[in-house]
């Protein structure tokens, strides 16, 4: 009897639809460039680019983003008040540019002339940012594995008891290389079924999926093309202003033959990573510069959206303040 | 981190017994414990006699990833860390000094990339002579060339070569400066992770002592150890080259070293190959002769937004153009 009424119970189902769009917190979107698609709890975001296609800049400026309050003593901030966690695998963070675009954040909110800022909230920003700096694989599980609860220490600090994280990496093929030349341990009589590189990546989205069941988590993580693909060396970029003419029909062919590719990249991560990134943006250094008043002479990026496919393409250019779309 | 046999005599919970279950699992080193998901191990241990003790050993190995797991430092803490060790070394040549924003920085990888003869080895010696007569401290000169040379360092300290009337005085002073100026031959890249590996040990045990400490480490030029290792197929090449390059970027931070490399720009595809790995591997200021680009990433913050090539006087070499490209 008691049986029967479970099983109805639970083919009645039990809640509605409606009663569910309002508990399922509402997806949220991120700063530009990141800002045309919303994101939800659980999404594992990848930025491919090759290097310097200011990658770690987008990362900042969303991590800026996170840890703004959304009002703070009257002044709209529109941020979301989340801990950000940065795992730097590339180890070469540079906190201070973090800091002076912040204030330039804090200060351009605040809308004073003066370049005066509120002390308080710069230092509760920044300490809502938290850094982990990994040189080698077996440091990044370490950090996995330990992350949960030391997050759950400074949530508690914090006073952020169910909030919203994100967790950066900053780059996910950092290791690639060495993890691909490595081996296990020789094994006395049976063999290993796997190499070395696929268990790795097996661990590391399997301990990712651990702490996203106890966080509610969003993931960005960036990954360079390691794989020579071209990009704008500088002699390159030196042969195409000699040859001006030839080196645009040079990129428009690229371009038609990237388009006939599913990716523009040579994609190098196990396919146990590849299926567990929900969004992909593919982001370049454009050799054009923009030349007009107010962005005089900036290196012009560009952001193309490669999951879901989007036919828009970002361009921003980098300043002293942060970055900005154009 | 450790076979697991090593850990039993300080850890008794890691007896045999545990071992042999670990075995079983293909666990034999803390490495492999990391690879694995806990869960599955205590799940099994379940399964076992005498689950108790084998949890006990699972929970043993959990803390010491926990201590050894690399720390967590929010913004603020960071920020402190990074302003308290951030010292620029100056190199001697105003433009260089200029563009890096006052000289080499400490804890941190510069390269500086160029083609023959455009003044990189001659940028070396002359930082080595610079901070070896002003900053009093020692420099580590790996010379993978021969092109080391003691007369071009008595220039820069300020003796014309040859002089026999020496003042004593000032033969002291360039004693001195030769003295603390420690020079390695090095022809392969096995040669260069020994001296580095030694030099580590030793920077260690003489943390305590404080004086004649290392504060410029250069690697001139790093491109020849690479280029003969990047030829096979194989990833073995790139892993060796990956790996140096983190091995240099840990240096630079555990012991705030200052890091100087050289990297060859020759006209094929090949020495351009070498340019762009290391580049997206560990650079994080790169300095380049003689070629004129903006940018607006990193140091160059510094910097108004084109930044104006500089003509540092290089020795006898042509007065080279220097623009950073990161």
């Amino acid at each position: 009897m008691n049986d029967i009424t479970v099983l109805k119970r639970w083919i009645g189902g039990d809640e509605s639809a409606q009663e569910m769009l309002a508990r399922v917190p509402r997806p949220f979107s991120l700063l530009p460039p990141l800002h045309r698609v919303p994101f939800r709890v659980g999404n594992v975001v990848e930025l491919v680019g090759p290097s310097s296609s200011a990658k770690t800049h987008i990362l900042i400026q969303t991590a800026i983003g996170c840890i703004l309050p959304k009002n703070w003593n009257g002044v709209e901030y529109g941020g979301l008040d989340q801990l950000v966690v940065f795992v730097d695998l590339d180890c070469r963070f540079d906190i201070m540019r973090m800091s002076e675009m912040l204030i330039h954040r804090i200060i351009e909110a605040g809308g004073t002339a003066n370049q005066d800022y509120d002390e308080n909230l710069y230092k509760l920003c920044m300490s809502r940012f938290l850094y982990i700096r990994c040189s080698n694989t077996f440091e990044f599980l370490q950090t996995l594995k330990t992350l949960h609860y030391r997050l759950e220490k400074e949530k508690e600090a914090h006073g952020f008891c169910n909030g919203l994280n994100l967790l950066m990496i900053d780059s996910i093929g950092a290791f690639h290389w060495v993890d691909r030349a490595s081996t296990f341990l020789p094994l006395k009589g049976n063999e290993r079924k796997k190499l070395f590189l696929q268990t790795v990546s097996e661990a590391v989205v399997r301990e990712t999926k651990k702490l996203m069941q106890f966080h509610r988590m969003l993931i960005i993580a960036t990954k360079s093309t390691i794989f020579g693909d071209s990009y704008p060396t500088p002699s390159n970029v030196l042969k195409r202003n000699l040859t001006k003419d030839d080196g645009q029909d040079e990129r428009d062919s690229r371009n038609v033959t990237r388009n006939h590719q599913n990716f523009p990249y040579h994609e190098y991560m196990p396919s146990v990573w590849q299926s567990f990134v929900t969004h992909r943006l593919y982001a370049r250094s454009s050799d054009n510069h923009l030349v007009t008043s107010n962005h005089q002479n900036c290196p012009l990026y560009l952001l193309e959206w490669l999951m879901p496919r989007l036919n828009i393409q970002e361009k921003f250019v980098v300043k002293e303040a942060g970055i900005f779309v154009v | 981190m450790a076979p697991l046999k090593s850990l039993e005599q300080v850890y008794p919970t890691i007896d045999s017994n545990f071992q042999n279950f670990c075995a079983s699992h293909s666990i034999f080193s803390v490495e492999d414990f990391l690879l694995h998901d806990v869960d599955v191990l205590v799940a099994s241990a379940d399964n076992q006699p005498r689950p108790d003790m084998l949890k006990q050993g699972i929970t043993q190995l959990q803390s010491i990833v926990d201590r050894q797991a690399p720390p967590l430092l929010n913004g603020l803490q960071l920020l402190e860390d990074t302003k308290r060790n951030t010292h620029v070394l100056p190199t001697g040549c105003e433009g260089i000094d200029a563009v890096l924003g006052g000289g080499l920085r400490k804890g941190q990888l510069t390269e500086l990339v160029g083609p023959s003869s455009s003044g990189k080895t001659q940028a070396c010696l002359q930082s080595a002579s610079t901070v070896a007569k002003k900053e009093k401290t020692s420099v580590i000169y790996l010379d993978t060339g021969n092109s080391f040379s003691p007369q071009r360092i008595a220039h820069f300290v300020g003796h014309t070569s040859g002089s026999v009337f020496l003042a004593q005085a000032d033969h002291r002073s360039l004693k001195k400066v030769l003295d603390s100026i420690i020079c390695y031959s090095v022809f392969d890249i096995f040669q260069m992770f020994d001296v580095l590996h030694q030099l580590e040990i030793n920077m260690r045990s003489e943390l305590l002592k404080s004086d004649n400490h290392v504060g410029l480490l250069i690697v001139d030029s790093i491109s020849s150890l690479i280029t003969p290792i990047l030829g096979s197929s194989g990833p073995q090449g790139h892993a060796l080259m990956i790996s140096a390059g983190f091995l240099l970027k840990k240096l630079a931070h555990e012991h705030n070293l200052a890091v100087l490399v050289t990297n060859h720009m020759v006209g094929g595809e090949g020495g351009q190959q070498v340019v762009r790995y290391m580049a997206r591997n560990a650079v994080e200021s790169k300095l380049y002769p003689s070629f004129v680009q903006d940018s607006a990433r990193k140091n160059c913050r510094h910097l108004p937004p084109s930044p104006q090539p500089c003509l540092p006087t290089v020795g006898r070499s042509p007065r080279a153009l220097v623009t950073l490209l990161i």
